[in-house]
């Protein structure tokens, strides 16, 4: 956990990214177990729930994630499940309620970041998503403004792009609404320098588009 | 670009008049030698002696103060104690000097606080003027036309090669490899602590020098990044770029919440850098030189499609199949040679089979004589399935075979070729047993503009960066993929 006050929510993060024209899976906030099958309802099942929770960075480890939720009993459940957990991992952590958002289908999973560089400022990342990120760290960086070529050319480098131009039989990812998805990022970031660090993670990648599953900002 | 600074640098690179501060008469001191270097390097200008205590230094007299030098004074070396950095700075501004270069150190690079306090004042100094500052902790500039060496005198001939380098001790070890691989400079500078002038300004002024025609950088922080990158990106889009980061290892242990910031360290952040600004990384001083000689060697030709040449004698197989991996490794092609070469060398060596697809081993011409090597030579340099020619050429091999004249006539032959065939050729000298003899025609080949190397790696590899150029694209070229237009299309220009 991560006492910061610095930390947006998903909602509030996802609020902003989605202004500033980046796709993202729309979540909305639910501040009781009323709410969150009503929202459930309005959207349509298979949803999402997630802590909502400016103090808890990594929301999966404390129980505060759950997937696939087919009808307004499994959400109410889980709701009482995903708070309860989390009081019990954080004690002290300042809880809002829960997201509640679509399911996404699974696409590719790939992340794209930003973080500040002391001497070039502004970088913006980008890699396969999951496990690949994480241990083999097969990313690329660009600095802050990206244009549309280095876009094309950070998606590129990594060495898990065939993965992206499709393999056995798979589609391919639209590589160009993942390169726009980029340079949206980079515009978003050049506009508001308080903002410190920013995971898309995921992002699912799709044939025909790319979306935001999860969002996280941090602010300076 | 940048033609502002060509006026800018001029008294910096051709000074008609320039004063070392820090000279004695009587001890071996850094100014003495500087006055010493200046002198036997032949410098272009008045130069001036100073030093407190005054006396002789050959047939200069050295003035006890700056403010004494009769008339003008374009630049300053200063060696001189740290104390008296300021005073001097005083002494500059009164005489109107354009630059003055501290190679006096002990500054932020030793003392993080005092040391960049001491910068700030220097700089709000030389700001009461249009004084600019090189360093301090630095050699300055070398500029063999103006006949300014470092400060160890060494003095290569005038070239097209450009380089800055945050160290001294790089710096000079440019210019001794560059006179040795025939690497010729335009300008060069070190630039320490580059507290005023400092990376980009530089780069800057090689982009707008009509004689730097490649440039070359050692680089190991900025203090401004932004700017860097900014400039990078300029420069590299009208010349070649090329530049060792080094201090690459320090550990990118910076507290991160996010999964970028935990993976986004200082040496991943300059690749992406230098990538996103068409820059070329290099990663050590071999790659650095390796990567400048073939620019200045090769000028505007480009290509990956290689020919190889694996021996010229006896021991070509194995040689064959290491330089094909070599190649490969550095991300060159091997394409199969056209099957009237093919034919042609069977024809001519009187053996058939694979040996001739590419690589190529002509060690059969052994036992026709020096004429049959040549047209084995001239049918490969000729096909138009390759761009560029890699021959390996062991000395250890070829002497007990052909004497130390037929050596020669080889070399001779290849110089002859490289310019009627119109097709670069490199040549691969593998160090061994008979050194004084490699070295020998190491120089005559690189005199005949055939870059040499001493591994099929290096030159390969030094092939491939070559050809990562960014000028070539920005300028709606691309890598010619069909043979037919390579060199019809590319008339071989070199630097």
């Amino acid at each position: 956990m991560v006492k910061s006050q610095n930390l947006l929510t998903e909602v509030e993060s996802k609020e902003l990214l989605s202004k500033a024209g980046i796709p993202v899976v729309e979540a909305k906030l639910a501040r009781s177990k009323r709410e969150a099958t009503a929202i459930s309802r309005e959207m349509g099942f298979p949803v999402v729930l997630k802590i909502s929770s400016p103090d808890v960075v990594h929301k999966s480890d404390s129980g505060g994630v759950r997937l696939g939720l087919a009808n307004a009993t499994q959400v109410g459940k889980a709701y009482s499940e995903i708070i309860s957990s989390v009081r019990k991992a954080y004690p002290e952590a300042q809880i809002e309620g829960v997201s509640v958002q679509p399911m996404a289908p699974t696409g590719v999973e790939v992340i794209v970041g930003m973080s500040k560089d002391p001497q070039f400022g502004p970088v913006l990342m980008f890699g396969l998503g999951g496990i690949l990120v994480e241990v083999l760290k097969d990313v690329s960086f660009r600095i802050v403004p990206v244009t549309e070529r280095d876009a094309r050319e950070m998606i590129k480098e990594i060495k898990g792009y065939p993965v992206l131009q499709g393999y056995r039989g798979q589609k391919p990812v639209n590589i160009p609404a993942l390169e726009n998805l980029i340079v949206k990022v980079s515009q978003f970031v050049e506009k508001n320098p308080q903002i410190k660090e920013l995971d898309l993670n995921p992002v699912f990648a799709y044939p025909d588009e790319v979306v935001a599953v999860d969002a996280r900002i941090i602010l300076e | 670009m940048f033609e502002d600074k060509l006026k800018e640098f001029e008294p910096i690179f051709h000074p008609r008049s320039l004063a070392v501060v820090g000279a004695s008469a009587t001890s071996v001191k850094a100014g003495s030698l500087w006055v010493w270097s200046l002198k036997s390097a032949g410098f272009a200008g008045r130069l001036y002696p100073v030093g407190a205590k005054g006396g002789q230094l050959g047939d200069l007299q050295i003035l006890p103060n700056l403010r004494l030098v009769p008339g003008e004074v374009d630049y300053v070396i200063a060696s001189i104690p740290r104390q008296s950095v300021l005073d001097l700075l005083d002494d500059c501004l009164v005489k109107n000097v354009k630059a003055v270069q501290f190679f006096t150190a002990g500054f932020s690079e030793m003392d993080p606080q005092e040391g960049r306090e001491l910068e700030r004042q220097m700089l709000e100094r030389a700001r009461k003027g249009n004084l600019r500052i090189i360093g301090p902790n630095c050699i300055g500039v070398y500029c063999p036309e103006h006949r300014i060496p470092f400060l160890m005198g060494m003095l290569g001939e005038s070239g097209s090669v450009g380089f800055i380098s945050q160290s001294g001790g790089i710096a000079t070890k440019l210019v001794t490899i560059g006179m040795e691989r025939h690497i010729k400079y335009s300008k060069g500078v070190s630039l320490g602590n580059g507290i005023d002038l400092d990376a980009s300004d530089f780069l800057q002024y090689l982009a707008a020098d009509p004689m730097t025609k490649v440039i070359g950088a050692y680089l190991e922080g900025t203090r401004n990044g932004t700017r860097l990158f900014q400039t990078m990106k300029e420069v590299a889009r009208v010349k070649p770029l090329i530049v060792w980061k080094a201090g690459r290892t320090e550990a990118g242990s910076r507290a991160a919440t996010s999964h970028t910031g935990s993976l986004a360290s200082s040496a991943a952040i300059w690749s992406a850098m230098l990538k996103q600004a068409g820059a070329i990384e290099v990663h050590n001083l071999e790659e650095l030189t390796d990567t400048m000689l073939i620019f200045q060697q090769l000028g505007q030709w480009r290509g990956i499609r290689a020919a190889i040449i694996g021996g010229l004698a006896d021991g070509g197989g194995g040689n064959s199949v290491a330089a094909g991996d070599a190649c490969m490794e550095s991300g060159l092609k091997v394409p199969p040679l056209f099957s009237e070469t093919k034919d042609g060398l069977s024809k001519l060596l009187g053996e058939v089979g694979g040996i001739f697809r590419n690589p190529v081993d002509v060690s059969q011409a052994q036992f026709r004589g020096l004429a049959a090597l040549f047209q084995a030579i001239d049918l490969v340099v000729k096909d138009a399935a390759t761009d560029v020619v890699l021959i390996q050429e062991d000395i250890d091999i070829l002497l007990p075979i052909y004497s130390r004249q037929g050596v020669e006539e080889i070399n001779e032959f290849l110089i002859e070729l490289r310019s009627r065939r119109n097709k670069p050729i490199i040549v691969v000298l593998p160090p061994g047993s008979a050194e004084p003899e490699r070295l020998q025609i190491g120089q005559k080949l690189l005199k005949g503009s055939i870059p040499t190397f001493s591994s099929m790696e290096r030159a390969s590899k030094a092939v491939h960066k070559f050809n990562q150029c960014s000028c070539w694209q920005e300028a709606g070229q691309g890598l010619p993929e069909d043979a037919a237009q390579v060199n019809s299309m590319t008339p071989q220009q070199p630097f």
